[in-house]
C-alpha cells in the first residue's frame, strides 16, 4: 500500500515537476512568442510602409513610362498571339485616327494596305515559330481617312513558361522616310532612265578609271561589242587605248584627255573628228564630292548634222558677207540714238572711215549735214512706227566732202519685237546726182525749147491767120462793092484759096493741139437738130449748081437739147461731108441720126454721113484714118492735108465714141460714128448753135447798141469795122488793151471785142484791169479773139475772165452768132425797162427831195460796183462771202425803189442757203447785175429830177 | 529529443504495462532529467535509450520490436494531435511523400530546436515507394513502426522491406511495396 503510495507520490511529484516545468518553458515560449510577435508586428509595420513606397514608387513610375509612351511619336501597342490590337498608345489617334477604343477592337491586318498582308502576316508567322525575340519590318496601313501611312515597327515576343503571350511594338511613322526612299528611288530611275536614253553617249568613271556607268549610245559610237553593263567595272584608260584608232587624230585625241585627267576642270563642247566622218562633241566633267575628286562623265554627242549646218551657215553667212562687201551698197546699223553698231566695209568706203572710226559715233552729229537731218528724224519716226523707208540724202565724208546717197532703211527688231535700232543700206548716188543734174538741166533746155516751139507754132499761126483773116474778110467785103463779073470771078478763086489755106492751117493746129493733148471735151446743152440743119444748109449753098442733093434724115425721137461738144460734133460733121463733097460729082450726100441707145440720163446717136461719090478701094479702108494718107486714085483734083479724118477721128475717139467706113468702088461711101450724149434736163434756147451763116443771115436785127473793138491790126480792124458798119453796130475801137481799158471806164458797152496780142497791154491783163476795177463795163461780155487756136490760150483767156472766145480768122457769121449770144436779152425781149416801186419811195421818203437824193447818189457810187462784184465772188465760188454780200446788199435795192431786184436778191439768199447748183447762183448774180445795169439810166433819171427840185 | 517522444513513450507503456513499470523505470534509470518528461521540452535522447533500454530489460522484448511497437502507438498519436497533417492527403504514400517537405518543415517552425531525420522518398511506380531514412539517432525502427502505422491508418497493406545502407544504423532504406 506504502508502495503504492509512494508510486503516486513519484508520479505526482513527476507530474508536477513537469507541469512545472512545462510551464516555465510555455512562460518562455509566450514570451518568445511576444517577442516574436512583437518583432513581426514591427516587421509588418515596415513591410506594409514599404508596400506603400513601392506602391507609390510603382505609381510614378508607371506614370512616367505612360506620359513618356504617350509623349513619344511612337506607336508602342500589343497584340495578342492571333493578332488581335489588346493595348495601344494614345498616339495611335494622331497617328491613324482611330481612337484607342476603335483600335482595340481590330485585327492587326485590317489596317494594312491590301497587298502587303499576306507578306507581313508570313513575316509575324515565321517570327512566332521561330521564336525570334524581335524584328523589324516596314509596311504600309490604311489610316481612318483612307491615307496611306508608311509604318516601321519593331516586334518583340513576351514570352512566359517558355510560351510566347503577347507581341509588343513599338510603330513609328516613316511616311517621310518612304517618300524621300520613293523620290529619291525616282529620281534615281529617271536618272538612269535620262542617261540610258540621253541622245548622247555617255561614260562615269570613278577615281581609280573605272567604268560604273555607261550607256548603249556610248558603245554604239565606239563600236564596243559589249553591252553596257558588261563594260562596268572596265579600265578606262585601256579602253580609251583601244578606241584611239577610231579618231582622226589618235595621238591628240589621248592627249587631249591625259590633259583633260590631268586638270580636272569641267570642259564642253569640244569638237573631235573621227574616221568615218562623223563629229562628236565631247563634254568633260569631273565629279568632285566635298571638293573631293571621285571620278568623271564624259558625254559624247553626234554633232555632224549640227556641225554641217552651222557650217553650211557659216559658208553662207560668208558668201553673203563677200556679195555685202562687194556690192555697191554700204550697210549701216544704228541704235534707236543713231549710234553707230555696225559698218560695213563698203560703207566705211564710202565714207572715208575705219569701221572702228564709225563704230560708237552718233551716225547723225557724224555723218548728216544740218539741212538733211530733219529728213533723218523723220525717218527715225518712220522705223519707230515699224515701217520701212527710202530717202535721199548727202553725206559728210571723213574729208569733208559730201556724197549723194540713197538710203534704204528698215527698222531692226530683236526676239521679241522690239525695235533696238535701224539698218540703213546706202548707195552712192553722187554720179548718178550728177547725170541727173544734167538730165534736169538738158529737160529744163528741152522744155524751153518746146515753149518756144510752141510759141513759135503759136506766133506762126497768128502771123499767118491774122493776114489771112483779113484776106478772107476783105473778099467778103468786096462782094459788097458790086464787082463785075470778072471780078467776083477772080474774088472767088481768091477766096476759095483763102479757105482752103485756112482749113490747112486749121488742121495743121488741130492735130498738133490733139497731139498734144490740149483738146478738152466741153460738153453744154445744144439743139442737135438745129446743128444738123446749119450744117445742111451750109453745104446746100455750097452745092448750088451741083448735081448733087445734101438730106439730113432724122430719128423722130430726137428732139431737144442734147449736152455734149457740139462744136466738136460740128466740126466732125463739117469734116465728113466736106469730104463727100469732095469725092461726090453727082447724087447725093445723106446726113441721118439715129438713136442707138436711149437711157433715163443718157444716150448714144449713131450718125452717118453718106455719099454716092467714087468710093474707096477696100484694101484703103484701113487707111483712110491714118494721118497724111490720101486714098483718092487720080490725088489731083482734091488737095488737102490728110489729116481731115484722122483728125474727125480723134475727136470721135476723144468723146469716147466710135467711128467706122463701109465703101464700094464707084458706089460711094457711108461713115458711120457714135457718140454718147447727156440728155439736158431743162429746154433752153436755141441761141447756143455755133454755126456758120451766110452773110445775108446778118442782116438779123441785133440789139447790140455799143461794142468796144480793141485790136491792133489795122486789116483787122478794118475787117471787124467794115462788118459791124454793115450791121450798124456802132463801135468804138481801141489799139491796145491799156485803151481798152481807159474806154471801159468811161462808158458802158454791150460787148468788147478782145484781142489777146496786142503791144503795150494784151488782152488778158486788159481783161483783168476791166474786171477787177470798178467801171460800168466790168461785168459786160468780153469776147477773145485771136489768131492762136491753141486750147492752152483759151483756159487763159478764160481764167482772165473773159466769156468766149473767136478764132481768127472768122467769117462773119460766127461774129454774129456771138452778137446774138451776148446781146442783152432784156432789151430784145422788153425794150422798156422796169420802173422804180414809187409807191415803196413815196412810203419810204414821202415828199423829201433830199434824202432820197442822197441815197441815189449813194446806191449809184457805191452799191452798184459792189453788185458788180458778186459775179466774182461767185466765180471763186466764195459762197459764205456772197451770203453776206446778198444780205447787205439787199435793202439798199428797196431804198431805191428797185423791189423786185430785192426779190430777186432775197430767192438768191434761199438758193444760197439751200446749196443750189453753181450755174443757178451764177443765173441769179447775172440776172441781178444785168437787172442792176438796166435800171442804171432810169436811176441816173431819177438823181437829175431829184437834184432839179 | 522533444518531450512529447518520452511522454508518448511513457503513456504507452503506462497503457500496456501500468504505471508500475513506468515508475520503476524511472526510478531505477539514473536519467538526468529526473524522469520528469513534459511534451514540450526537449530531453538528452541518451535518456530515450537507456529507457528504451531498461524497458527491453523488463519486458524481455528486443528493443527493435519496442521502438515498432512505439512507432504505430506513436502514429496513432499524431494522427489525434496533428489531424491536419493526415486529412491534406488521401492515401500512405501521399503522406509519407509529404514528410520530409511539408510536415518536418512545418515541425521545425513550431519547434527550432527539433532533430528531425532525413528523408529521401522516391516512387519508382505507383505502388512502389522508397524511403531512404537518415540520423544519427539510428532510430529507423521507430521510422519503421511509424510507416507502418501510416499504412494501417489509411486501411492500406504492404510488404515493408528494411536493409542498412550502412552498418551502424543511421542509413536504412525502406522499400514499400503495396500489396
Amino acid at each position: 500500500m506504502d508502495n503504492n503510495i509512494d508510486q503516486l507520490n513519484r508520479r505526482l511529484l513527476r507530474e508536477k515537476t513537469a507541469r512545472k516545468q512545462a510551464e516555465v518553458i510555455l512562460e518562455e515560449k509566450a514570451l518568445e512568442l511576444y517577442n516574436a510577435n512583437e518583432q513581426l508586428r514591427h516587421l509588418n509595420e515596415n513591410l506594409e510602409q514599404q508596400i506603400r513606397d513601392k506602391l507609390a514608387e510603382l505609381r510614378q513610375s508607371e506614370q512616367r513610362y505612360r506620359q513618356l509612351i504617350e509623349s513619344v511619336q511612337d506607336i508602342i501597342f500589343k497584340t495578342s498571339t492571333d493578332g488581335h490590337f489588346t493595348f495601344v498608345s494614345p498616339g495611335i489617334e494622331q497617328l491613324l485616327g482611330y481612337t484607342e477604343q476603335e483600335f482595340l477592337q481590330m485585327h492587326f491586318l485590317t489596317i494594312i494596305q491590301p497587298g502587303y498582308r499576306q507578306k507581313l502576316l508570313d513575316f509575324y508567322l515565321l517570327m512566332l515559330k521561330n521564336r525570334q525575340d524581335s524584328n523589324y519590318t516596314e509596311f504600309p496601313v490604311v489610316a481612318k481617312d483612307g491615307r496611306i501611312v508608311w509604318i516601321g515597327q519593331t516586334a518583340r515576343l513576351i514570352e512566359s513558361d517558355e510560351e510566347v503571350l503577347e507581341l509588343v511594338a513599338v510603330a513609328r511613322d516613316i511616311s517621310d522616310r518612304k517618300k524621300a526612299e520613293t523620290a529619291l528611288q525616282t529620281t534615281q530611275t529617271r536618272l538612269s532612265t535620262l542617261i540610258t536614253n540621253l541622245q548622247s553617249g555617255v561614260m562615269v568613271e570613278d577615281e581609280n578609271r573605272r567604268v560604273i556607268l555607261v550607256n548603249q549610245l556610248f558603245c554604239d559610237i565606239f563600236d564596243i561589242p559589249t553591252t553596257p553593263d558588261e563594260l562596268i567595272g572596265h579600265d578606262c584608260g585601256e579602253a580609251r587605248e583601244q578606241v584611239k584608232g577610231l579618231f582622226v587624230e589618235p595621238d591628240a585625241f589621248i592627249e587631249r584627255m591625259n590633259e583633260l585627267l590631268q586638270n580636272r576642270q569641267t570642259c564642253v563642247g569640244e569638237e573631235i573628228c573621227m574616221l568615218n566622218g562623223r563629229i562628236l562633241e565631247l563634254d568633260y566633267i569631273p565629279i568632285l564630292l566635298d571638293d573631293k575628286y571621285m571620278g568623271q562623265l564624259w558625254r559624247y554627242s553626234d554633232v555632224t548634222e549640227k556641225y554641217q549646218a552651222r557650217e553650211q551657215i557659216r559658208r553662207s553667212e560668208e558668201k553673203y558677207r563677200g556679195i555685202m562687201n562687194n556690192m555697191e551698197l554700204g550697210l549701216l546699223e544704228v541704235d534707236n540714238e543713231q549710234n553707230i553698231m555696225r559698218a560695213y566695209e563698203r560703207c566705211c568706203n564710202m565714207l572715208g572711215y575705219t569701221e572702228e572710226e564709225l563704230v560708237g559715233k552718233n551716225a547723225t552729229e557724224l555723218l548728216v549735214p544740218l539741212e538733211f537731218q530733219n529728213v533723218i528724224e523723220r525717218q527715225q519716226r518712220q522705223r519707230e512706227e515699224g515701217s520701212a523707208g527710202s530717202y535721199e540724202l548727202q553725206l559728210i565724208r571723213k574729208d569733208g566732202s559730201r556724197i549723194w546717197v540713197l538710203v534704204s532703211g528698215v527698222p531692226i527688231n530683236d526676239e521679241h519685237g522690239v525695235l533696238v535700232g535701224s539698218m540703213g543700206i546706202h548707195y552712192d548716188l553722187s554720179e548718178r546726182k550728177v547725170l541727173e543734174e544734167e538730165l534736169a538741166m538738158a529737160k529744163q533746155i528741152a522744155e524751153e525749147a518746146r515753149q518756144a516751139e510752141k510759141q513759135f507754132l503759136a506766133n506762126m499761126s497768128h502771123e499767118i491767120r491774122t493776114p489771112l483773116n483779113a484776106i478772107i474778110g476783105m473778099s467778103h467785103l468786096l462782094f459788097d462793092t458790086q464787082p463785075s463779073r470778072q471780078q467776083r470771078e477772080y474774088i472767088d478763086i481768091l477766096k476759095t484759096s483763102a479757105d482752103f489755106l485756112h482749113s490747112l492751117i486749121s488742121d495743121l493746129l488741130d492735130m498738133t493741139k490733139i497731139e498734144a493733148g490740149r483738146v478738152e471735151v466741153h460738153p453744154r446743152p445744144f439743139d442737135l437738130v438745129g446743128l444738123l440743119r446749119a450744117t445742111q444748109k451750109v453745104f446746100e449753098m455750097k452745092l448750088e449748081g451741083r448735081p448733087v442733093d445734101i438730106d439730113v434724115m432724122l430719128d423722130a425721137r430726137i428732139t431737144g437739147d442734147f449736152i455734149g461738144d457740139d462744136v466738136m460734133l460740128n466740126q466732125i460733121l463739117m469734116n465728113l461731108v466736106g469730104n463727100a463733097d469732095k469725092f461726090t460729082e453727082k447724087g447725093n450726100i445723106q446726113i441721118t441720126a439715129k438713136l442707138k441707145q436711149d437711157e433715163e440720163t443718157g444716150c448714144w446717136i449713131e450718125f452717118s454721113v453718106s455719099d454716092t461719090g467714087i468710093g474707096i478701094p477696100a484694101e484703103k479702108l484701113d487707111l483712110v484714118f491714118q494721118k497724111f494718107k490720101q486714098v483718092n486714085p487720080q490725088g489731083h483734083k482734091h488737095k488737102g492735108t490728110g489729116l481731115g479724118l484722122a483728125i474727125t477721128k480723134e475727136l470721135v475717139d476723144i468723146q469716147g465714141g466710135s467711128i467706122s467706113v463701109k465703101s464700094q468702088i464707084g458706089e460711094g461711101s457711108v461713115f458711120t460714128f457714135t457718140l454718147p450724149f447727156a440728155k439736158s434736163p431743162v429746154l433752153i434756147e436755141a441761141k447756143a448753135v455755133v454755126q456758120s451763116q451766110t452773110p445775108s443771115a446778118s442782116s438779123d436785127v441785133v440789139l447790140m447798141r455799143h461794142v468796144l473793138v480793141v485790136e491792133d491790126n489795122l486789116m483787122n480792124q478794118k475787117y471787124i469795122g467794115g462788118l459791124l458798119s454793115k450791121w450798124k453796130i456802132p463801135y468804138t475801137l481801141a489799139m491796145d488793151g491799156k485803151r481798152a481799158v481807159e474806154e471801159a471806164k468811161n462808158q458802158r458797152f454791150d460787148m468788147i471785142l478782145m484781142d489777146i496780142q496786142m503791144p503795150i497791154m494784151d488782152g488778158y491783163e486788159a481783161t483783168v484791169a476791166i474786171r477787177s476795177t470798178h467801171n460800168p463795163n466790168q461785168h459786160v461780155p468780153i469776147i477773145a479773139l485771136t489768131a492762136s487756136a491753141m486750147l492752152d490760150h483759151k483756159n487763159i483767156a478764160m481764167e482772165a475772165g473773159m466769156n468766149d472766145f473767136l478764132t481768127k480768122p472768122f467769117d462773119p457769121g460766127q461774129l454774129m452768132a456771138l452778137f446774138k449770144r451776148y446781146a442783152p436779152k432784156v432789151s430784145a425781149d422788153d425794150s422798156e425797162p422796169k420802173a422804180l416801186d414809187q409807191k415803196r419811195l413815196q412810203e419810204l421818203y414821202g415828199t423829201d427831195k433830199a434824202y432820197p437824193l442822197e441815197m441815189f447818189d449813194l446806191f449809184l457810187t457805191d452799191v452798184v460796183p459792189e453788185i458788180y462784184g458778186l459775179q466774182a465772188i461767185c466765180r471763186a465760188q466764195d459762197w459764205s462771202l456772197l451770203a453776206r454780200k446778198a444780205h447787205k446788199l439787199k435793202p439798199t435795192l428797196g431804198m431805191v425803189g428797185l423791189s423786185w431786184l430785192e426779190e430777186k436778191m432775197e430767192e438768191l439768199q434761199k438758193k444760197l442757203k439751200q446749196g443750189a447748183e453753181k450755174e443757178i447762183i451764177e443765173q441769179y448774180c447775172t440776172d441781178i447785175i444785168t437787172g442792176v445795169n438796166q435800171m442804171i439810166p432810169v436811176l441816173q433819171k431819177e438823181t437829175q429830177k431829184l437834184s432839179q427840185v | 529529443m522533444k518531450g512529447i517522444v518520452f511522454t508518448e513513450l511513457l503513456e504507452m507503456i503506462e497503457d500496456q504495462y501500468g504505471y508500475g513499470l513506468v515508475d520503476s523505470l524511472l526510478t531505477e534509470s539514473n536519467l538526468p532529467s529526473g524522469g520528469v518528461y513534459t511534451a514540450i521540452g526537449t530531453y538528452d535522447h541518451a535518456e530515450m535509450i537507456t529507457l528504451v533500454d531498461k524497458l527491453s530489460l523488463k519486458t524481455q522484448l528486443p528493443v527493435p520490436d519496442l521502438l515498432r511497437i512505439y512507432g504505430r502507438y506513436m502514429f496513432r498519436s499524431f494522427t489525434r494531435g496533428y489531424r491536419p497533417f493526415v486529412d491534406r492527403v488521401d492515401s500512405a504514400f501521399a503522406l509519407l511523400q509529404s514528410v520530409h517537405h511539408h510536415v518536418h518543415v512545418e515541425v521545425r517552425k513550431l519547434y527550432p530546436d527539433a532533430e528531425l531525420p532525413h528523408f529521401t522518398v522516391e516512387q519508382p511506380s505507383e505502388n512502389h515507394l522508397t524511403m531512404r531514412y537518415e540520423s544519427e539517432r539510428k532510430l529507423s525502427d521507430f521510422a519503421h513502426g511509424l510507416i507502418e502505422g501510416c499504412l494501417s491508418h489509411f486501411g492500406e497493406t504492404a510488404t515493408i522491406t528494411k536493409r542498412n545502407l550502412v552498418d551502424d544504423g543511421s542509413i536504412v532504406l525502406f522499400d514499400i511495396v503495396k500489396t
